[in-house]
């Protein structure tokens, strides 16, 4: 018999220093419970060693695995879009192909919808004193649907599929700087180490449902998913038929608990409203993804959820720093300061969003610096600056973008507010391939436009849009900004391994971001999944997934 | 020759549309070296005249190619594609030809009677709504509300001919009321033509009964410009469906075209075209055929030549 309760001197015993600091500031108060939880997992300690920890220092219970109140044996149907290429995991880069993978495939780790990594193939996971070796210790007795165990040459042959220049991965650019090929090295069968490049303190997100081409796959896989879709997860396939539909069965040989669902069945449409349709006529439970504009007509509706997941997805925008209208940082603050944020969220994302604060730092970060002021709209302001910088007059500008969710009447907001201060905005709004064209200097409207406004896709941490849309080398600087101090944050937050240090970093360039503004963030917006009432346990994350092995019928 | 042409329409034309291919496989934040790979490797990235000379060679020895985005041959996808298609147009045939003759005959022997403005202003109003709008609104009525056919055209595997009949009707409906008033107006046109013509009054005088005048010499004579026009909606019908095959999720050949166009995935592209241009091709040839076997004077004429 366990003892319920553990003393905290117990509990911290053969921790590393790290780990050790962890309780320190949770124990000060510096950290909530939920930010001990997500970084703690972070660094690899187990979930329910993490409720001891918060049980020893009074913090209420363990946190316990979900289980849905729900009848198994279902069939859980689900209306998505079509994967637009062939399903490869390794090639793929779309969202439905992604959901299509994960039905079948698993991550090591999983970031879910309250953003910790938590343990999947990999049961624990620890970094060397600098971040620059992470160590995952990998399930034993995890078999593949064509019958092989799992084993430590199956992950380094995933991870060197991935990161292979040849390969034309679409995780690639993920990994650019971070891991390359040979990175990954097997210690033994269910031990591998990841030798990166620089040191990083929130690699587990890299190798977890946040990369989501990183499903593992058999060291003997040669490119051929849609003939065996072999994984390891809870369903097998049934049955994949392009842009129609696809369907799955329980894995009775899962090596977790079993799913609930006997069967999970997905139907592609190419639309949105056609889903919603097929949910109001019965023919599907769940609408995996819809955007608040288009789900207006849900979101009130009596006889579904809307599950609403605060994710860190945004659509930025972006003044090129280096254009004659916004190479003064003030007229950019001036910009900023015209948007009515409040009015963002509540009208545009019908409250299903929160808040920016010009930095890509979301609120539901841990290491967002909440001491950091918001902005908010004050067009006096706004003015005053216009004038110091000299543009007192205004000047026409056009605002670039895509026809893409809520874009096109979110650049109609700003051209409305910015008349304000003088700016005569004219927007030109393309379709989505147009706009980003060959994503090279001269040939794609998204990196060459004065002002544009782009869409970023959710992640569990924010490194990819320090590294890749702000840095000064980042291939996708649509803002042209190039500041010293930012990239030498940008690398401090990224190597830093305690949640003070990334707080401290994060502060620092929230303040840096406010005072230069080179992109607008304007809002988050969460993810929509819309059930049919009647249907629990269903958990999308904030990458489009779908996790459907604790849903079942009420 | 024509097909030849079309081919290298398509080829140019399709050149002009935005977006590269590897983009379009690796998402349009990949990594810029991943997307030339790919682009290498698929053998887009070589001169246009070249890309289009090595497929056309390949397409006369019978290879139509291997889908740039799926991956796999493209002749089976489009074979596939073309029986749905077919499928869905003959089912919409099926009950649009015989109602709208039906119609226009009925207006014709109405003329400026209430039965008559009522089929001609259905009909052309039905045929200015375009088939979204007449689809969503069939779609909500028999499918959302009354529940009594399916919203979708995807019949379940192993399904028989009946079933699959039952996941038509309602994708085959916007059709039906689209060509109905097109077609209706010709049929009725050409009853009044003849209604009014000499041969009729002397059949009438000879004493026939009226239905068979109707029959032997009216519609047979008043039907010819009314094939000429169910002809020329074949080509539609089988590779124009876009938006009906979008909105009820059927898998024809006009949504094949359609996201092979978006996608640039070229060797689908030209298969998709040209086979729609062989059946616009096969069509009207089997519409010249018919008329000079219905009329008579045709046959003559060509005969004296």
């Amino acid at each position: 018999m366990t003892r319920a309760i553990t003393t905290l001197d117990e509990l911290r015993s053969g921790l590393t220093p790290l780990e050790n600091h962890l309780i320190d500031v949770f124990v000060d108060g510096r950290v909530s419970r939920r930010e001990l939880l997500r970084h703690g997992s972070l660094l690899g300690l187990s979930l329910p060693f993490l409720g001891r920890v918060a049980l020893a220092t009074g913090f209420g219970a363990a946190p316990t695995a979900a289980r849905a109140v729900a009848q198994p044996g279902a069939t859980i149907r689900v209306a998505c879009y079509p994967p637009s290429t062939a399903v490869d995991p390794v090639k793929g880069s779309n969202a439905p192909l992604y959901l299509m993978i994960q039905q079948v495939g698993e991550y090591l780790c999983i970031d879910g919808p309250d953003l910790l990594p938590k343990p999947c193939l990999a049961k624990s996971w620890k970094p060397n004193e600098d971040g620059t070796i992470w160590t995952f210790a990998l399930r034993k007795g995890v078999k593949f649907h064509s019958g092989g165990e799992m084993k430590a040459d199956d992950v380094v042959a995933t991870f060197d599929r991935l990161t292979d220049p040849k390969n034309s991965s679409g995780a690639l650019s993920a990994f650019k700087g971070i891991l390359q090929k040979g990175g990954a090295r097997k210690v033994d069968d269910y031990t591998v180490e990841f030798h990166l490049d620089s040191p990083n303190g929130n690699f587990p997100y890299l190798v977890s449902s946040d990369t989501p081409n990183a499903i593992i796959l058999p060291a003997s896989y040669s490119g051929n998913f849609e003939e065996t879709w072999d994984g390891t997860g809870p369903f097998k396939i049934d049955k994949y038929t392009r842009n129609v539909g696809a369907s799955f069965v329980r894995n009775d040989n899962y090596w977790g608990a079993q799913a609930l669902p006997a069967r999970t069945e997905f139907t592609f449409f190419a639309d949105i409203q056609p889903q919603i349709v097929a949910l109001k006529a019965g023919q599907v439970d769940i609408i995996n993804t819809v955007s608040a504009l288009a789900g207006v007509a849900l979101l009130d509706d009596p006889t579904v959820d809307v599950m609403s997941l605060h994710s860190v997805a945004h659509q930025p925008v972006n003044m090129r720093c280096d254009s004659e209208f916004f190479k003064d940082p003030r007229v950019r603050q001036a910009v900023a300061l015209c948007l009515d944020r409040e009015k963002l969220t509540k009208g545009l994302l019908r409250g299903r969003g929160v808040i920016g604060n010009d930095s890509p730092f979301a609120s539901i970060y841990p290491s967002m610096d909440p001491t950091v002021p918001q902005r908010n709209q004050d067009i006096s302001k706004a003015k005053e600056l216009m004038k110091a910088a000299g543009m007192e007059k205004g000047f026409q500008v056009t605002l670039t973008t895509m026809q893409y969710l809520e874009i096109p009447a979110y650049a109609q907001l700003i051209q409305s507010w910015v008349k304000a201060i003088g700016i005569d905005l004219k927007l030109e709004i393309m379709d989505r391939a147009s706009f980003y064209g060959s994503l090279v200097l001269g040939k794609s409207p998204y990196l060459d436009s004065a002002m544009s406004i782009s869409d970023f896709g959710h992640r569990g941490v924010p490194n990819v849009y320090l590294t890749s849309s702000l840095m000064s080398s980042g291939p996708w600087n649509p803002a042209h900004f190039k500041n010293t101090e930012f990239d030498t944050l940008a690398n401090s937050y990224i190597a830093a391994l305690d949640l003070d240090a990334q707080r401290a970093a994060a502060g620092k360039i929230q303040r840096l971001l406010l005072q230069e503004t080179p992109v607008l963030y304007g809002y988050f917006y969460d993810k929509l999944t819309v059930v049919k009432r009647g249907i629990a346990g269903v958990q999308p994350t904030g990458m489009m997934q779908l996790f459907l092995q604790n849903a079942g019928k009420a | 020759m024509t097909l030849f042409l079309l081919s290298l329409l398509v080829f140019f034309a399709g050149q002009v549309l935005p977006g590269d291919v590897g983009r379009t496989i690796l998402g349009p934040f990949a990594d810029h070296d991943a997307v030339n790979e790919v682009n290498h490797q698929l053998g887009v990235d070589r001169p246009l005249l070249v890309q289009y000379g090595t497929w056309i060679w390949h397409f006369i020895q019978g290879d139509m190619g291997e889908s740039y985005i799926y991956r796999v041959h493209v002749a089976p996808l489009v074979l596939q594609a073309l029986c749905h298609s077919l499928k869905l147009s003959a089912l919409a045939f099926v009950l649009v030809v015989p109602l709208s003759i039906l119609g226009g005959l009925l207006a014709a022997l109405n003329v400026n009677r209430p039965i008559d403005r009522i089929i001609s202003i259905a009909g052309v109003s039905m045929t200015a709504l375009p088939e979204f709008v007449t689809g969503i609104v069939l779609i909500l009525l028999f499918g959302v509300w009354l529940r009594w056919l399916p919203i979708s055209a995807a019949w379940p595997d192993g399904a028989g001919l009946l079933v699959q009949v039952y996941y038509l009707i309602l994708p085959a409906m916007p059709l039906v009321l689209v060509l109905f008033g097109y077609i209706a107006r010709m049929a009725r046109a050409g009853m009044i033509e003849a209604l009014d013509s000499d041969y009729t009054r002397t059949a009438v005088l000879k004493g026939l009964p009226w239905r068979e005048v109707i029959w032997r010499h009216v519609l047979r004579n008043a039907l010819l410009p009314t094939i000429t026009v169910i002809a020329s909606q074949t080509g539609y019908l089988i590779g124009g469906l876009v938006v009906v095959e979008t909105l009820f999720r059927y898998q024809g050949i006009g949504s094949l075209i359609f996201n092979a166009a978006k996608s640039k995935d070229f060797p689908m592209l030209e298969a998709c075209v040209l086979t729609i241009g062989l059946i616009y091709a096969v069509a009207t040839l089997v519409a010249d055929l018919l008329y000079s076997l219905l009329n008579p004077r045709i046959r003559i004429r060509n005969a004296n030549d």
